[in-house]
């Protein structure tokens, strides 16, 4: 699929870095991506290798000491590196919202739910007409997350389930009506039937309200079960970017991703055809030279340990950042 | 003889509105050198289960019976060499290890308590311990603190301090479910290299289905509906042909990593049933089941054997489709 549409969201060669000097840690390192209107896009990737780092970056609010040292995020055309205070703020209460990372455990809990909807309306009250038209899209918002308003608004959170703080923080960052949403690991700690629900709320909203969702994970059955294009990073880096169907059945695949679908405990799979990833996630600090995955790549040649892959694309866009696999691939094109 | 008995145990716990029931008359027993998968939703009350086998909790009704003596009665020597036989590996290795503990001060006093090595041959002994749960074994490496490891890192450790003391059972609570996703094979396989090592049981509790499958293979499910088992039997069985609706649902709602088949599955998805509370009178599970009936209502259906070794607490077992339909033969 070729994007012919403005993107809502680009990433544009993209290096976050922690510290400073030789010492300096690369968490994001040459990340480009773009998000159309409407996409459900997942950044997939394992503990580590800069997925929740991007997508701070998309609401620019890198933790220090992390700082863009090259690249930009763009929304809807414009650098966030060159708006100011007061439109950063603007963007993120009326354009991209986020939900965090245990997100089920960033409510206040020793005032009610409701009082820090209150709290949101007033802190944003050019957003409504008034305070009670406000309340009633949270209203709104909570039936379509599937939950029952009046006991909501009453509650602490220590008195929700899990997966129920999970959809209230969800409806929360929609309250302002934003058009793009921003999750890292909005399923991670759920059990099955909650992360099931999640998924299914998170679809529908995506139709019904004509979202944009990027969202961070690290588990790639909720990512076939949700996305429509897919980023995987390793170590800092695209390794492989696509549509859903590309990343999962096309034969022109990086191996480290074939590694991790074939590395998933599928009720599908029987106990025979899993196997584990060998060795482990290199250390920022002490990166290999050539391709990050070589060490553990089945598939590495001399040229791997040498130099560092470009990401290719072929005519529709499945790009791949790999040697051995790129060698076949004639008429590609180099990013 | 059983190694686990759990023996018609209730318990409850107490809360502003009353006592809520966390386990109604549990029974369930554990070979020598078996797996036995306990799985269903937050809160069905699978981590009390495994709170009381390991002892650090009492039944409010009912005992628990490890090597045929009640647990609750044991004192003295005899309470010390059950603790030791009897292993947890919690869910979280964030919370699990005491973030002030060096590795060797986490590993070590549990080995000389129990007398298993003479303290000047701990260090050796704490090394041998690291090689064998795959960790650096090194004397470095004892010197290091949890927030200097990798949460699979920490996850070995914790497995390294359930089998330093030779245990005979293992609880496993969930205990791949804060790792990622390519950690999770590596530290299943490492719990089931010990098993082929020694005779080991594990009381395996997990709520994703793909997990117990690698982990169980031969071994026993059994699915737990708030504190009711509803189902059980040997694994593969269980989970090709589940005979509880409750079974059912749990591994429709499994995400499952092919994008073809998540869409397919999605198109037929049954309503959902993911909410509605546990009923008190009638089966327990009606509220959300997709085949019930009035009979459902009224009274309770008992754990009931349908073919060898496979139980299910269900009058209408042979509603429940088998898993094949389920997985997108559509």
């Amino acid at each position: 699929m070729t994007v012919t549409s403005e993107p809502v969201l680009s990433v544009n060669d993209l290096t976050v870095a922690f510290g400073a000097g030789p010492g300096a840690i690369k968490a994001v390192e040459q990340v480009s991506l773009q998000v159309a209107p409407g996409d459900i896009y997942a950044v997939v990737g394992e503990s580590g290798c800069g997925k929740s780092t991007l997508a701070y970056s998309m609401l620019d609010v890198i933790p220090p000491p992390g700082r863009v040292t090259s690249g930009d995020v763009q929304v809807r055309g414009r650098a966030l590196g060159s708006m100011s205070r007061s439109e950063l703020n603007q963007l993120r209460s009326a354009e991209v919202s986020m939900v965090f990372q245990a997100a089920m455990n960033s409510f206040n809990p020793v005032t009610t739910i409701g009082r820090q909807v209150e709290d949101l309306l007033e802190a944003h009250n050019r957003v409504f007409d008034s305070a009670a038209s406000g309340r009633a899209y949270f209203d709104e918002l909570l039936g379509m997350v599937r939950l029952p308003t009046e006991r909501i608004w009453r509650s602490y959170e220590h008195q929700l389930s899990g997966g129920m703080k999970q959809r209230v923080a969800i409806a929360v960052a929609l309250l302002l009506h934003p058009s793009i949403l921003i999750l890292d690991e909005p399923t991670t700690a759920l059990d099955v039937l909650n992360q099931r629900l999640v998924l299914d709320v998170l679809r529908n909203l995506h139709a019904s309200l004509g979202l944009s969702v990027v969202f961070v994970t690290h588990d790639l059955a909720v990512v076939a079960e949700l996305a429509s294009r897919v980023a995987v990073m390793y170590a800092g880096r695209l390794v492989e970017s696509g549509t859903v169907d590309e990343i999962f059945t096309d034969e022109r695949r990086h191996p480290y991703v074939a590694a991790l679908i074939s590395a998933i405990p599928s009720v599908l799979a029987e106990g025979l055809q899993v196997r584990p990833i060998a060795g482990q996630v290199p250390n920022l600090a002490e990166l290999p030279a050539g391709c990050r995955f070589a060490p553990r790549c089945p598939l590495a040649r001399a040229i791997c340990r040498e130099a560092e892959p470009p990401l290719v694309a072929d005519r529709t866009g499945h790009a791949v950042a790999c040697h051995v696999v790129n060698e076949k691939l004639v008429e590609g094109t180099v990013q | 003889m059983s190694l686990v008995e759990v023996d018609n145990v209730s318990h409850w716990y107490p809360t502003t509105a009353g006592d809520r029931p966390v386990l109604d008359q549990v029974n369930l027993s554990l070979e020598h050198d078996d797996i036995l998968a306990v799985v269903g939703e937050s809160g069905c009350g699978k981590t009390t289960l495994g709170r009381m086998v390991v002892g650090e909790d009492a039944p409010a009704q009912g005992r628990i019976r490890f090597d045929d003596r009640d647990v609750a009665g044991l004192r003295g020597k005899d309470f010390k060499a059950y603790r030791r036989a009897v292993q947890v590996v919690h869910q979280d290795p964030y919370a699990s290890l005491n973030p002030g503990l060096t590795i060797e001060d986490t590993l070590g006093p549990a080995i000389v308590h129990h007398g298993l090595v003479r303290r000047r041959e701990l260090q050796g002994e704490l090394i041998r311990i690291l090689a064998e749960v795959g960790l650096d074994a090194t004397r470095a490496f004892l010197r290091r603190y949890p927030h200097q490891l990798s949460g699979g890192q920490r996850q070995r450790v914790a497995i390294a301090r359930a089998m330093s003391l030779r245990p005979r059972l293992v609880v496993a609570d969930e205990p791949t479910s804060m790792l990622d996703v390519s950690m999770r094979l590596a530290i299943l396989d490492l719990l089931l290299s010990f098993r082929e090592q020694r005779q080991l049981a594990y009381l395996f509790i997990s709520h994703d289905f793909g997990v117990v499958r690698y982990f169980s293979q031969a071994g026993r499910i059994v699915v737990m509906f708030y504190g009711v088992l509803v189902e059980e039997g040997p694994a593969e069985q269980v989970i090709q042909h589940p005979r509880h609706p409750y079974t059912y649902l749990l591994l429709q709602a499994i995400p499952v990593p092919d994008p073809g088949l998540a869409r397919r599955r999605r198109r037929a998805a049954i309503e959902e049933h993911t909410e509605g509370a546990p009923a008190a009178v009638g089966c327990i599970f009606q509220n959300r089941c997709p085949f019930v009936e009035p009979q459902c209502r009224s009274s309770r259906p008992p754990l009931t054997e349908l073919t060898d070794g496979h139980r299910s607490a269900c009058f209408f077992p042979d509603r429940v489709p088998d898993v094949d339909h389920l997985l997108g033969a559509y």
